[in-house]
Formats: structure tokens, sequence, C-alpha cells
């Protein structure tokens, strides 16, 4: 029976376990899988001393590049047994369907490209900065700046199996020692990723710097251990509070929480994208690109879309035509990027079919048959259960101004798509000003610089990396003993 | 064939009837006979009821006549075929929540009339400046009483119940209460003036303030002597909106930006001052029933977290009570999502000298209470089909075995609305065995929860906000979680 089960290797700094393997998951539908007694391996899944960092210093980041390009070269899910073996499991465990899936292991190793990795190193920290001390002379001192890799626990997120392959890759480029505690809803590929660096480079320092394991989140026996300051210097959580809530109790001095919270993202749209049937047509394609592409999983993924046509009678009509013309356009996407969601929601299923019944005040394009649904509000409402949109389901909302869009944009808002271009400007400052953090061009939210790109306005990369200040005076600073009272600037 | 009607059986029908009508007439007012009817005749009783109030109120019930239309049924052979003319809960909120801020209380009848069979369109609302004064001229010129509640999210729903419906409903806990299983009704039981102590309001449309007014007609016979409650006023809605506003607004981090009218945003402190008085007040008043009703046959009614608050805080101060040995005790289940203490009933039974504190299941929506037995199951009333649905698909579980789904319920008494109604609770029954109380009614188990506690699965962590994750975070941040 137990043989039967999938396994979450554990992968420990070079080394694959698949032993004293106990069963969990499994509750409320989920599958059942096998994993490392945590407590066999608690002692190893943390880097036994800070001094073991120095081998990645051996490296430069031209090594560190060669070695992340080879990696993704193996990791093409038709020559890799351990992926496609991590794919076959990770349909059971996604929250996205067959077709989604297999294109994320599809386009895995383009994320290894070296120039994009590089441009998106050069572009969040500076490349000089990781591999050297970056020197300005300030007041008379020469005062250097270098990012050192940090000791991080990364607690991943489980909603797309490129997580995991982007926390590695972070990792290794910052020079980190990386630990990674992998969710239940993805606990197959970051292991695959993992064994298939041990066969290609068991001994590397890159292999020996990375810990990937499954415990429960809230396992006391293995986080007393683990979250200790003398063992890890961050930890890395996606998903914010929902999973750090068992360790706030060890955040301490010494431990640095890096809190990446869950966000929900929005659209904003001006009346000239509704100026014609074309322009409506435009609209509503860009705006499928934006609800739909990953079955609405992700943070960045549109759930309510913000218009400006007005809440009259003219401006519902238009608004309805772009609902239908969004509904219709989401059909026409490739399964590559959605299908019909694995699951509809039944609670989200309820509330939309409720606003079937108030059609004076919502219009409800499609949703029958559980592939997702257009709210149309006839008012300036967002739909009551506006935080529980899920399964390719979107709320248009009609206002009169920009302000009254502008209000819902807050601290949990990553992305806002926007159309038309015109109006970008204006949005991007004014939303930054009340907490966004992303603005791009509507139809372009999963169509950008891509996960190996900036992310949001969170900045893990600058962020997983301690900053490491070395001052050395000139000549021309007067040292203490030699100056009077007059010339000695202390404090300022 | 398909232009013969199917035979139908006038006998049974006539039956539903008068369990449509007046179910405790029926059965007068006993509670054991109620509760010890063969399965098989209930069955056959509720299907031929359904037929009745789906042929009479696809007619005046608006919303219903939609749904029955776009599934194209007609006439139901089977219970479960029912299903799919179940309502929502959702759809008693399913108006913009702009209309409450912005007042425009008409279009909010307009919107209501179409839950209830009863004519809102003499109504006029103009002169109505608030919730209160609009639920309060329904009220008055309409047979409803509009019951309001307000959740989490900031959204108050609104169920057009009638008096009548909260007539019922009352008679129906005071016939299961009063009456101990087993045994005929003393005559006292059915008519006499009984002493309600209802620690909360003097009314109020919130079923936290109306519990208080029909109690007086029901337990009191209408005689104020009898009829005893802490909060001289009656619960305001508006203040429960704003209260209610302010939470989500605070969960969202920006208190600043609360859509309500500025008139009602101005009795803030009004309702925060109230809340902080309220706990001494409520002491207070249960101290003082302690001693004025001593000896005496008391219905004492509230929520299961008020009372276990004063007979906590009546023992920390060496008090308790002691009343005649029939009277009742009735905690109210259903606390959205507030979970209660273990030592609830240990400490409540300490305080009042009582064998055991009653709860029982119910909700605005449904006219039907279900009483806890001393097996711990909430027993429902035979004029209310009971449905467990699947999760996920929303198809009714089979009626064998032991069931785990969400409550769905037909309730055929309901005099306003239609009566089937899909909550937000996670239900179990043991369709096969029955409840070792002797009862022959349907058992729910005493364990419900809330469907909306089943998301987020076991350490599944996502980048996408859930609202439990944001609210479970702010709750952390600003202390208000413990």
């Amino acid at each position: 029976m137990l043989a039967t089960r999938p396994i979450s290797y554990a992968v420990l700094r070079g080394e694959v376990i698949d032993s004293d393997l106990i069963e969990f998951g499994g509750r409320g539908g989920d599958i059942a899988f096998l994993a490392p007694d945590p407590a066999t391996i608690v002692d190893r899944l943390p880097l036994a001393s800070p001094r073991l960092m120095e081998d990645l210093y051996a490296l430069s980041f031209e090594d560190i590049l060669d070695y992340l390009a080879e990696l993704g070269e193996r990791l093409h899910v038709d020559r890799n047994d351990r992926m496609r073996e991590a794919r076959e499991h990770s349909y059971a465990t996604a929250p996205t369907t067959r077709p989604i899936m297999d294109h994320f292991f599809h386009d895995m190793p383009f994320m290894f490209d070296r120039e994009r990795i590089r441009a998106m190193v050069d572009f969040t920290i500076g490349v000089d900065y990781l591999e050297r001390w970056v020197e300005r002379e300030v007041h008379g001192v020469k005062t250097a700046i270098r990012a050192y890799g940090a000791r991080t626990l990364h607690i991943v997120a489980g909603n797309g199996p490129v997580l995991g392959a982007l926390t590695v890759l972070r990792g290794a480029v910052t020079r980190g020692d990386t630990l990674i505690k992998v969710p239940s809803n993805d606990p197959f590929t970051t292991g695959a990723i993992a064994r298939t660096m041990v066969d290609m480079a068991p001994d590397h320092p890159i292999t020996r710097h990375l810990a990937v394991a499954y415990w429960r989140g809230g396992d006391e026996a293995v986080e007393r251990k683990v979250y200790q300051p003398h063992a890890i210097e961050k930890i890395c959580a996606w998903g914010g509070f929902a999973s750090v809530k068992h360790v706030t109790k060890y955040i301490q001095p010494g431990i640095e929480l890096i809190s990446l919270d869950p966000k929900r993202s929005a659209s904003i749209i001006g009346p000239e994208a509704l100026a014609s049937e074309a322009a409506i047509a435009e609209t509503g394609r860009r705006l499928a690109c934006d609800f739909a592409t990953g079955n609405q999983t992700a943070c960045a993924s549109a759930r309510m879309a913000y218009v400006l046509c007005g809440s009259d009678d003219d401006g519902i009509a238009k608004l309805k035509q772009l609902g239908q013309a969004a509904y219709d356009a989401m059909f026409t996407l490739p399964e590559v990027l959605t299908t019909k969601p694995k699951r509809y929601d039944a609670s989200l299923r309820q509330q939309v079919d409720a606003l079937r019944f108030s059609d004076d005040f919502y219009t409800v394009i499609g949703g029958e048959d559980g592939e997702g649904a257009v709210i149309v509000s006839h008012t300036p409402d967002r739909v009551d259960f506006w935080e529980y949109l899920a399964d390719r389901t979107i709320n248009l909302i009609p206002v009169d101004t920009l302000d009254e869009v502008l209000d819902v944009v807050d601290a949990w808002t990553q992305t806002v798509g926007i159309w038309p271009a015109s109006l970008h400007e204006t949005v991007r400052h004014k939303g930054a000003l009340h907490g966004g953090q992303r603005f791009v061009e509507l139809g372009y939210v999963f169509n950008g610089a891509g996960l190996v790109g900036p992310q949001d306005g969170i900045e893990p990369m600058r962020r997983i990396v301690k900053w490491i200040i070395s001052e050395t005076p000139t000549p021309a600073k007067k040292p203490f003993w030699e100056a009077t009272a007059g010339d000695i600037q202390v404090i300022a | 064939m398909a232009t013969t009607a199917p035979a139908r059986d006038t006998e049974i029908e006539r039956e539903a009837e008068r369990w449509m009508n007046d179910p405790y007439a029926h059965f007068g007012h006993h509670n054991t006979r109620i509760h010890s009817l063969d399965p098989a005749h209930v069955a056959a009783v509720q299907l031929a009821a359904m037929n009745l109030r789906l042929q009479e109120r696809r007619g005046q019930v608006q919303v219903l006549q939609k749904l029955a239309d776009s599934q194209g049924i007609d006439r139901i052979d089977s219970l479960d075929a029912l299903a799919p003319l179940l309502l929502p809960h959702d759809i008693y909120k399913s108006y913009p929540v702009s209309l409450l801020a912005r007042q425009r209380f008409a279009q909010l009848t307009t919107w209501l009339s179409r839950l209830t069979r009863h004519d809102l369109s003499g109504v006029d609302v103009s002169a109505c400046d608030s919730i209160d004064s609009w639920l309060t001229t329904i009220r008055d010129q309409t047979p409803l009483d509009v019951g309001a509640s307000s959740g989490s999210s900031g959204t108050a729903s609104f169920y057009p119940k009638s008096k009548r419906d909260y007539r019922l409903s009352m008679t129906g806990l005071r016939v299961q209460l009063a009456q101990k299983f087993g045994q005929d009704p003393r005559p006292g039981d059915i008519d006499d003036k009984i002493h309600a102590i209802i620690p909360l309001y003097r009314d109020g449309h919130a079923s936290m303030g109306a519990f208080g007014k029909y109690s007086c007609e029901v337990f009191a016979r209408g005689d104020p002597a009898y009829w005893h409650y802490c909060f001289d006023f009656k619960l305001s809605s508006d203040l429960m909106w704003l209260a209610a506003r302010l939470r989500a607004a605070q969960a969202k981090g920006d208190i600043s930006r609360v859509d309500v009218p500025p008139a009602l945003l101005a009795r803030r402190e009004e309702w925060e001052q109230a809340q902080k008085d309220m706990p001494a007040q409520q002491l207070a008043f249960v101290n003082r029933m302690i001693h004025e009703l001593q000896g005496q046959r008391v219905f004492v009614m509230s929520t299961s977290n008020l009372l276990y608050a004063a007979a906590k805080r009546g023992l920390e101060e060496g008090l308790s009570g002691v009343f005649a040995p029939d009277s009742v005790f009735m905690g109210g289940g259903g606390a959205k999502g507030v979970p209660l203490p273990d030592d609830l009933e240990e400490v409540i039974c300490r305080f009042f000298n009582t064998d055991r504190m009653i709860s029982a299941y119910g909700m605005t929506e449904m006219n039907s209470f279900s009483v806890q037995c001393e097996h711990d199951h909430y027993h429902v009333l035979p004029w209310v089909t009971v449905y467990l649905l699947d999760l996920d698909t929303g198809q009714p579980l089979p009626r064998t075995g032991r069931q785990t789904g969400r409550a769905a319920f037909f309730d055929m008494t309901a005099d306003s609305c239609w009566g089937g109604i899909i909550t937000g609770d996670l239900v179990t029954v043991d369709w096969d065995r029955q409840c070792p109380c002797g009862r022959t009614s349907v058992a729910l188990e005493k364990q419900i929860n809330r469907v909306s506690e089943l998301q987020g699965g076991d350490d599944k962590i996502s980048c996408a906000a859930t609202p439990a994750a944001q609210a479970e975070a702010m709750d952390f941040l600003t202390g208000l979680g413990g």
C-alpha cells in the first residue's frame, strides 16, 4: 500500500533521502504522499556553520550562470525522468489542470537562460554588488557595499510548479544557502529539480547549498530546531501569514522575516476602450488574458475590472458587451494558458448563482457549467464575495471617476492592468500612493518579464541577500585624535 | 399519458395543508407526538406539501418563478427532486451595498419584493432615512417583519419574514422546550404565562432583537409582567451595520473609508460605548432576575456565549440562580465563527442550578428551530425537509448511511418566502440510525461547522490572497484574535 503513494523526496545538500518514509496529506479528497520522517532529517536541514558558505565565494557569477544553464538544459521534461515523474504526481496536487501544468513544466528550462538571469540580477541587485565590494567615496571615507548570500529558509507557495525552480535560481545567484520547505499543493517538483542537480554535480557548491524537504507547517519538533538564529538568518515566506503563522513565535533578533504577502490584482479600463465594437472586442481579449491565464490561481490574476464607463444605462449596456467579449475571448485562449477549471469552487458557485436572481443589479454571463463567469455589476459596487473570486470568475464594475477606483487599490494589490495606454501614467502614480505594486498594460499581466524578473514591489531578490558595509578612511579624513572639538561631526 | 395529471392522494394533501398552516395546532401542541412520527409518512406529507407550495408560491414569489422556469420544474416526484429549487442563502444579501450607503430604500424595497409573496408595491418608503426606519415602515404597513443580520464582510442580509413566521417559530420553541419528551404536555406547558428572560433587547429587526418581542407574545402571553428584557430599546440595525462596516474597513487597514452615511458614522461612539457597557448591564440584569424570580418557572433565552459570560462572572462573584425545576435555559447555536468555550455547559449549569443547557439550531431564514436532545442531536421538526448537499457538485447526498454535507432545508411552514434555503453550514446526519433518545425525527449531529471554514486546506500555500488569511493576519497584528 505504501509503495503506491508518490514520494516527496528530501534532498539535503547533495544527498537524496528516501528512507523512513511516513504519510502526509490525503485530507479532504487530496492525495496522500510519502516523505522522509522530518524527525530523522531535521538536524541536517540547516547548514552546520556559516563558515561553510565560503565555498560559494570560490565561484564567479559566470560560474554560477554556467551551472544554472546546464541545469536548465537537464530540466527538459521530455528528457528527465525525475521531472516527468514529478509532473505526473503533481496533476493531482496542483490547483490547475493538466494542459497548464504540462506547459509550466515544458517552459521551466527557459527560466534558466543565461542572459535572462543576468539581466534580472543586474536589474534587481546589480551583478557588481554580488561580485565585489562596490565602493564610493562619501564624506572622506571609501564606503563599500556588497550583497552577501544568506542562510534562508524559503516557505514556497504551491500554486505553480515554477516557484520552486525560481527559488533555487534565486538562491544560487545570490550565493545563498537555500532551505526549501515544499508545500502540500506542490510536494514533488522542487525535489525533482534538486535530484537533477545531484545527478549533474553532486559535489558542486550550489548543489551542496540546497536542502529541500517536506514537513507539515507547524510541526514543532522541526520548527523549534530550524527556526533558530544559529541555523538560519532569513525566512522568506510566500503566502504571508498563512504560511508563517506557526513560526511567528520563533521570530527573534537574528531572524529576519521576509513576508511575500498574499496579493490580489485588478484591471482599470478607461472609456476609450469601449468606444466602438472593435475596441470592445480588443479590450475583452486583453481582459481575458489577465483573468483566465493559469486559471486565475496566481496573485497577479485579475479578479475585478473597474471600467470608467459610467453607471448610467448606456454605460451598463457597454459594460455588458465588454463582459460578453471577455467571456467569449476566454475560450479562444490556448489550453496551455487556460482551461475549464479543475474544480469550480462550490461556495463561489452558490454566490454567483444567487446573483442571477438579482438581475436589476447584476448580469451573470456564463458560469452554468463550472467554466468560469463574468459578473457585470450595474452599480459601482463590487460583489459582496469579491475576495473569493477564483476559477476564472471576474467582476466588471462600472465607475464614473478614477478616484472611486483608487479607493480599492491598497497594500494587498499586486498587479494593476491598465487600458488604454493613455491612463497608464496617471494610474501608476496615483495607484502607487495607494499601495499598488505593479502596473502593466491590460493583457500583459502574464506576458512580461516573467518570474525571472523583478516580480513585484516587494523586492525579494534584494531582501534575501545581506547588505554589508565596509569603510576605510581616505588620507583627507582627519582622525579624532588629531581633531579639535570644532572639527568633529560624530553623529552627522 | 402526458396529458393526464398524475393521481393525487387528496387525503395526504389535506394533512399536508394542516401541517403547512398550523402544525402545532394539528398535533395538539404535543411535542412527543411531533417527534414520534413514522419517517415514511413524514416523507409522504413533505412531498405533498412541496408540490402544494410550489403550485401556490411560484406565481407569488418572483425568484422562485424564475428558478422554477429556468429549471423547467412544475411538479416533483421525490424529495430530492426539489433540490434544484432551493435558494442559496446569499440571495438575501444580493443587492449592491451602495444602495444602503446611499439610502436608496425604494430600490431596496423592489429588490426585497421579489423574495416574498407579500405585496410591497404600496409601501411608501420615501421618508425613510435609515435601515431601522425602512424596516419599521415595512413592518407597520405589511404582514412582514424583515429579519436583518450583518455578516463579517460588512454586508447586511435581509430576509423578508412575516410576523406569522416569527410567531410560528416562537411557538415551536415553546412546544419543544416546555415539554419533556416521552410525556404528555401538562396544561400549563401550553397555555400558562411563563416568565421569559431575555438578556437582550426589547425589540429589533435582527433575531437578537425580535426574540424579545415575540417571546412576550408566545411565552408571556402578552403580559408585560412576565416579559423581562435587559435593554429597554430596540436593537438598531443601522448600528449593527455600522459595526460590521467598521470591522470590514479595519480588516482592510483603512478605517478612514467606511462607506456609510455620515449621520450614521457620527453614531460610532454611541455604539462603541453601548458595547462597552453591555456586559456589565447584562450581568446586573441576570442578577436582578435571579433575585426577583426565585423559585418561578422561567425561560432564559440567549446566545450561548452571552449566557456563559453572565454565568461565569456571576460565579466569580459568588452568585447563583435558583428557579423552578422545570425552567429552561437555552443558548443559541450557530454563533457565526465564534468558538464556544469548552466548559460552556458546566459553567452555565452550575450558575443556574440546572441539569443541562439546551441548545437549538436555527436561523433567521427558517421558522423551525431544531432543539438538542440529551444525546446531543439537533432534532428537526417533521415539517422541515433536510438536505445534505455534496460540497463540490451541490447535488443531494443519499439519504442513507452517515453523510456530511452542506445543509439545506425546505420548511413547508414558511409563510412569506419560498422556504427552500441552502445554508453555509456543514452538517452530519446518520440516516440509518435512530437517535437513542427515542425521537424518530431527523437528527443532526452536534458538530456543525461553517463550510467556509473548510477552505484553505492542509498546509497549502498560495500567493493569492484569501479572506481568511487576511483576517487572521489583521487579528494577529491588532491583537483582536485572542
